[in-house]
């Protein structure tokens, strides 16, 4: 059980890191196909920013900020996301996670529209991968026994 | 330039075995901690000279960045676990 300790260098220095920390995995997620990186790479950064959070303030804390049924809810909204982008091909004709279909919808060239689809199926999996994270953690970290979890 | 950074990279990659053999066979928890944060730090340097060699740094700073993130966070991890067990 991860408990709150009173040493205020981490917890400052924690304080400090965490938004740029999360700066930067949407900059890995948003900028994934002209670097390396992209949907799982940047989820894990920003699944770290909210471990980082849960070792330096409890996780008692933690809860407050992200709980189990949040992470739960997260991470089946980046797979529906990414399915539904999927789907939405597959429904206008095309194979799954044809994006050149999605070119009627959004009203742009078939070029930009896989650009378009590619970013979006890239956030739903950061999505997806930083809530799963965060959830084996919490999980791994807690050993199994949540006395007053209600959710 | 490019023999210079790969004989520094050489230089570093020798440093990085005698902190694995510190990491492995250090007596203690703390020596292997300490030896194993020191590795991530040198391969963050080396993952930037491989940048240099092969004229892409703008792709290696990016890993070599979130080479640090994590080290810090695997060290702090570390030492909330020891903490846990109250082996220090």
């Amino acid at each position: 059980m991860i408990r709150v300790t009173d040493d205020i260098i981490i917890r400052t220095v924690a304080r400090m890191l965490i938004p740029f920390i999360q700066l930067y995995a949407l900059y890995v997620i948003m900028h994934g196909h002209h670097s390396p990186g992209g949907g799982f790479q940047g989820g894990v950064i920003l699944g770290a920013s909210f471990i980082l959070y849960l070792l330096t303030h409890g996780l008692e804390e933690a809860k407050t900020r992200m709980s189990e049924m949040k992470a739960g809810l997260f991470s089946s909204f980046g797979l529906l996301i990414y399915s539904g982008i999927g789907l939405l091909c597959l429904v206008l004709g095309g194979n799954y996670l044809d994006y050149g279909r999605l070119s009627t919808v959004l009203r742009v060239v078939p070029a930009q529209a896989r650009s378009l689809g590619i970013l979006g199926v890239e956030i739903g999996v950061g999505i997806a991968v930083m809530a799963v994270m965060f959830s084996v953690f919490f999980d791994i970290s807690t050993g199994g026994e949540l006395q007053d979890d209600q959710e | 330039m490019t023999t210079f950074f790969l004989y520094l990279g050489m230089g570093l990659f020798t440093l990085v075995l005698l902190c694995l053999y510190r990491g492995i066979f250090g007596p203690g928890v703390l020596n292997r901690i300490a030896g194993i944060c020191a590795i991530g730090t040198k391969t963050l340097i080396i993952l930037l000279l491989m940048g240099f060699i092969y004229d892409r740094v703008e792709m290696f700073v990016d890993i070599s960045m979130v080479y640090a993130l994590l080290n810090f966070i695997g060290t702090i991890t570390a030492a909330k676990y020891l903490e846990m067990k109250g082996e220090v």
